[in-house]
């Protein structure tokens, strides 16, 4: 490795990690022996046994990523007991299955508080004691195929997939090489929020995947490992992950 | 000014007045609304959107927003279905 390249991560505060893909990063990361920080709204059973059985390694908290206060005491806990960190993974957000005339004006505003706002804010923060610190980090932000493709009950959430995507371009740039900034955006999952589909919108994007079959969250796991640990230069990017259903 | 001529918002529709703003935006596209309930809306010619339409119509009707996830917008199948719908969106409770 050049004395030019972030290093692996070692430290990772995951958003999002009480169930689905954000679960499945967690254990995953911890399985590569990095220490994970994580939070959601409710730490599921899953999630506590995870934490129970690594002490060390793993630290969960029940903090709504809306609420700035305690995400930020959240992250100081972390780095008390885990050290400096020096990884984000932006995995938390709330899904939308609603016409855009038909989502309310509060909905809206919480799909766009929720998806981008937090994940923005907790971004600026993470960066902020990484700077600080005179460390270098990387980021991950988990996106999604309706980025840059359109669905109908999708609006607001594509809008705030797509802005992720955007600045994470423009943080590459203004981070320079202090931290590797990327996005994986997933195609729909069979599970979690496709469940809300219709069953012939399903069938439409898998008639029209290559590969024949909705992207699993095992699959993804790959690549975000990679964008946290691997000495690439990979920045300002976007991995999309979905079978080359909308390429 | 509201389809029975008052003023003030109504709190809700029934469902003759749903079946009649149904008519209308169906008569609006040359189509007709067969008698009945059962008559199923691919026949007809009734879309999502039209549904949209339907909906946001009643909206202007009783002055209050009826927003929805499209979950429950994929189960309607009939005319009927889209009565009941409709009924159940208008309920406070």
């Amino acid at each position: 490795m050049s004395e030019q390249c972030v290093p692996p991560a070692s430290v990772v505060l995951v958003s999002g990690g009480s169930r689905g893909l954000g679960l499945s990063i967690v254990e995953d990361l911890v399985g590569s022996g990095l220490r994970v920080a994580t939070f959601a709204r409710s730490i599921t059973p899953e999630l506590a046994k995870l934490a129970d059985a690594e002490p060390d390694r793993v630290l969960a908290g029940a903090v709504d990523i809306t609420d700035r206060a305690a995400t930020t005491e959240f992250v100081r806990t972390a780095e008390s007991s885990l050290g400096p960190i020096d990884a984000l993974v932006n995995n938390a957000a709330i899904g939308q299955d609603s016409l855009h005339v038909h989502t309310s004006p509060d909905r809206l505003a919480n799909l766009i508080e929720v998806n981008l706002t937090a994940p923005l804010l907790l971004t600026r923060l993470v960066l902020r004691r990484m700077l600080a610190g005179g460390r270098r980090g990387r980021i991950v932000n988990v996106t999604s195929i309706c980025a840059r493709r359109g669905f109908p009950g999708l609006v607001a959430y594509s809008a705030t997939k797509g802005g992720m995507e955007a600045a994470t371009r423009s943080l590459a740039r203004e981070l320079r090489d202090r931290a590797l900034v990327n996005c994986v955006a997933p195609g729909f999952f069979a599970s979690e929020m496709s469940a809300v589909l219709g069953t012939d919108q399903l069938g439409a994007i898998v008639r029209r995947t290559p590969t024949g079959h909705l992207t699993e969250p095992a699959e993804v796991l790959p690549v975000i490992r990679m964008l946290l640990l691997a000495d690439t230069n990979i920045h300002g990017q976007t991995i999309t992950i979905d079978g080359a259903a909308g390429s | 000014m509201n389809s029975d001529g008052s003023a003030a918002p109504i709190s809700a529709l029934n469902r003759d007045q749903l079946r009649e703003l149904l008519t209308q935006v169906l008569a609006a596209q040359g189509k007709d609304l067969p008698a009945g309930e059962s008559a199923e809306l691919a026949a007809i010619g009734f879309r999502s959107l039209d549904f949209s339409e339907l909906a946001l119509r009643v909206e202007d009707e009783i002055g209050r927003e009826l927003n929805f996830d499209a979950p429950g917008l994929r189960t309607i199948r009939t005319v009927g279905d889209v009565l009941d719908f409709l009924t159940e969106l208008q309920d406070p409770a």
